[in-house]
């Protein structure tokens, strides 16, 4: 075992660090917010990532991509998650977009689709969930009728984070066989979003505005060629995707970032010797080096050929609970002003706290909720009955 | 960065785990000591594998899952190690081929009535002669010779010709404790100086092999858990197939894993990082509260079958106790992880 980057793959994170620090500019705080700057802002950052290598560096060279380590991957996503993911809705682009489509995309597919994502050019977003189609996916309804050289999309996508963005593409799941059991039936499409029939409407949330939308489908004509994978089938590759979003993302950076903020404000304030805060804080992040160590974990599977599924929800169930915690106790730790939002003059920390924990209070929901996870550790990793 | 097990650490685990499984509750020390594990870090110029922690972690988790009492620990980290790091050459040939034999048993008493834990400074004092009580010393009962810690430095007692009571405490059913009373008991140093980094780096030590132990605890206390989820029929069906009940198994999952990794983090950690002692305090900080989850878990999933005696479960939850009440306690650790991040730092 070795829990240490090499020197090479340290050297990156300087360099990488460096180009941040330069290149994220100050009023920066993620995609879900009301600022006009915002998604330009990560589309030029992209397109700057790609001139230099990094925006598909883990993906393979005939994609574009370097062939550079998964730990260089993951390097890559603790310094942006740290910093509130500069790529803006991209980052889901070379997770799990991207190697859904090469793993399971024609040569055409991947010849269409693929550059333009290496390029940083290209804004996907998701149409996964349902009004009625939440943890139970599989039980989805929007429907896509064959017609043979195209499809037929009449449905209602929600929480579709990013389609307002606006999004070019959208990887969205369909119902082709409405007589099959439900985990079988079931589609992908690759849809452009400027599509007839497409309307998108944003659903204003806790954490401000942009974070979801609804999306609705009328008659939308899909042509055959932008059938992701076998007909029918394509549950398979849902659940192949979920896996890759679950390591994807390094929910614990971010985690880790905050408890720095909150070590600077609470040494600041005076309060760095009291034994209650210090308590709280070491708890904090012993939580946030397990929810690292179990990323680690299933990161380290991955160099070694193997897909992590059962390990992958472990870390997800210790990433997720993680920024709860830390945004409930950052709050208290900030006492009565802990209150005051991003803006306000007193907010400390310039709210940021606050923002964390208000955008964290659905993250146990996101990306197969809490619940599913522990499901999927019970029954998959235990091998404990279903529930009938 | 690699966190997969090495072939040759593979192969010892499966070995320890095997020899868990034959041995039940013989005394296995002898078998112990003949595969070699008293000597895994005790330095090959003394007759020892000169292996690393990891690797003594990994026999410790197995054992763990036993649950097999041994003095592996208190001879092979808490004297071995003492005497490793601060003992005169002359002591060193004296003590650590025997030890790494298991021949002799070996052990360190730290604790005295009155010091809040492991950490807390110690009050005996003495230079060739000690007088006074350690408490809680592991396997006091059947050490050959004690490593002692007093204001004044380490102390080397020879159990055979010293003039000792020893008297076995009732505790938990972990390892064998005892209060070890010195008379006017003759002790010579062990090295020079205060033996207080020794002492900070031996305990790290013992806070990780004593981690692996209860995580292995914990293991077995998962697997008899999800097999009884599986068995045990109410309602007209398996409990397990409950979420309530299956969602408490995969927290078990869960967290014996953060814990699993963190500990395997701050073995590799002792031997090869900069600021060892932050990884030991952040697993530690973990464990603690998380195998009080694992266990409130287990017992709750048992029923009031896991309360008995007669089911083995109490063993195991025993030896998560005597873990978490080692070495330091949560509030230490959080106290001592809270420094190293950086807490009341004057800018």
């Amino acid at each position: 075992m070795d829990f240490a980057f090499t020197d090479d793959e340290e050297t990156f994170r300087t360099e990488l660090r460096a180009f941040l620090d330069s290149e994220v500019p100050d009023w920066w705080r993620g995609m879900f917010v009301d600022d006009e700057r915002a998604m330009p802002f990560t589309r030029e950052l992209c397109s700057k990532l790609a001139g230099r290598g990094w925006l598909t560096m883990a993906w393979p060279p005939e994609h574009g991509g370097s062939g550079a380590s998964v730990w260089k991957q993951a390097i890559v996503r603790e310094e942006m998650w740290a910093r509130e993911e500069p790529r803006g809705p991209q980052y889901m682009n070379l997770n799990y977009i991207g190697p859904l489509i090469m793993r399971f995309g024609s040569p055409d597919q991947q010849a269409r689709f693929l550059p333009s994502m290496a390029r940083g050019e290209v804004i996907w977003c998701q149409g996964f969930s349902e009004p009625d189609a939440g943890s139970d996916l599989a039980s989805l309804i929007t429907r896509a009728e064959d017609r043979g050289d195209h499809f037929v999309v009449n449905g209602q996508k929600i929480w579709t984070s990013y389609a307002d963005a606006p999004a070019d593409w959208c990887l969205l799941l369909v119902r082709t066989d409405p007589a099959a059991p439900k985990h079988r039936g079931i589609s992908i499409l690759l849809v452009d979003m400027t599509t007839p029939g497409i309307t998108v409407r944003p659903i204003d949330t806790m954490a401000g505005p942009h974070e979801f939308n609804e999306v609705f489908l009328d008659d939308v004509i899909v042509p055959r060629d932008c059938l992701l994978g076998e007909q029918d089938h394509g549950w398979d590759l849902v659940v192949a995707g979920l896996t890759f979003e679950r390591v994807g993302i390094a929910r614990y950076a971010r985690a880790g970032r905050v408890i720095e903020l909150l070590v600077e404000y609470v040494n600041d304030a005076g309060l760095g010797d009291d034994p209650i805060v210090r308590d709280r804080l070491a708890d904090l992040y012993a939580r946030y080096e397990a929810a690292k160590v179990l990323n680690y974990r299933a990161i380290s599977m991955q160099a070694a050929g193997e897909v992590p599924t059962i390990e992958a929800s472990v870390a997800r169930i210790h990433n997720t609970q993680l920024e709860q915690a830390v945004g409930h106790v950052g709050l208290e730790l900030l006492g009565p002003a802990g209150q005051l939002r991003a803006g306000d003059r007193w907010a400390p920390l310039r709210g940021e706290i606050h923002r964390y924990w208000t955008r964290n209070i659905p993250s146990t929901l996101a990306g197969g909720s809490l619940e599913i996870q522990k499901n999927i550790v019970a029954q998959r990793g235990l091998g404990l009955p279903r529930e009938p | 960065m690699n966190l997969e097990l090495s072939d040759e650490q593979r192969l010892l685990a499966e070995t320890a785990r095997a020899f868990v499984d034959r041995h039940g509750d013989d005394d296995a020390w002898p078998t112990m000591c003949d595969a070699g594990w008293p000597a895994l870090l005790i330095p090959e110029e003394h007759g020892g594998a000169g292996a690393g922690l990891l690797d003594l972690a990994l026999v410790c988790e197995a054992l763990g899952r036993g649950p097999i009492g041994s003095p592996l620990i208190a001879t092979g980290v808490l004297a071995a190690l003492s005497i490793a790091l601060a003992g005169t050459h002359e002591q060193q040939d004296r003590w650590l081929p025997a030890l790494a034999t298991g021949t002799t048993i070996g052990t360190l008493a730290v604790l005295e009535p009155g010091m809040r834990d492991e950490w807390d400074e110690p009050r005996m004092s003495g230079a060739d002669r000690l007088s006074g009580t350690k408490i809680l010393v592991p396997w006091a009962t059947r050490a050959d010779v004690i490593v002692v810690v007093t204001v004044d430095g380490l102390r080397l007692v020879e159990m055979a010709s010293a003039n000792v009571q020893i008297d076995e405490h009732a505790g938990l059913d972990g390892d064998p404790l005892a209060a070890v009373t010195f008379d006017s008991t003759v002790a010579e140093s062990l090295g020079t100086g205060d033996g207080a980094v020794t002492v900070a780096v031996v305990l790290d030590y013992a806070a990780v092999a004593s981690m692996a132990y209860a995580i292995g605890a914990a293991e077995r206390a998962l697997e008899l858990t999800v097999q009884h989820a599986k068995d045990r029929e109410q309602f007209g069906r398996a409990i397990g197939s409950f979420q309530a009940v299956a969602h408490r198994c995969a927290e078990m999952r869960a967290e014996i894993d953060a814990c699993r990794y963190l500990a395997y983090r701050a073995a590799w950690a002792l031997e090869h990082a900069t600021a060892p002692s932050e990884a030991v305090t952040t697993a530690k900080s973990y464990a603690n509260e998380a195998l009080r989850r694992v266990f409130l878990h287990a017992h709750q999933v048992h029923g009031a079958m896991g309360f008995t005696t007669e089911h083995p479960l109490h063993r195991f939850t025993q030896c998560a106790k005597a873990f978490e009440l080692s070495y330091g306690g949560t509030a230490r650790h959080r106290d001592r992880l809270a420094t190293a991040m950086g807490l009341g730092r004057r800018a």
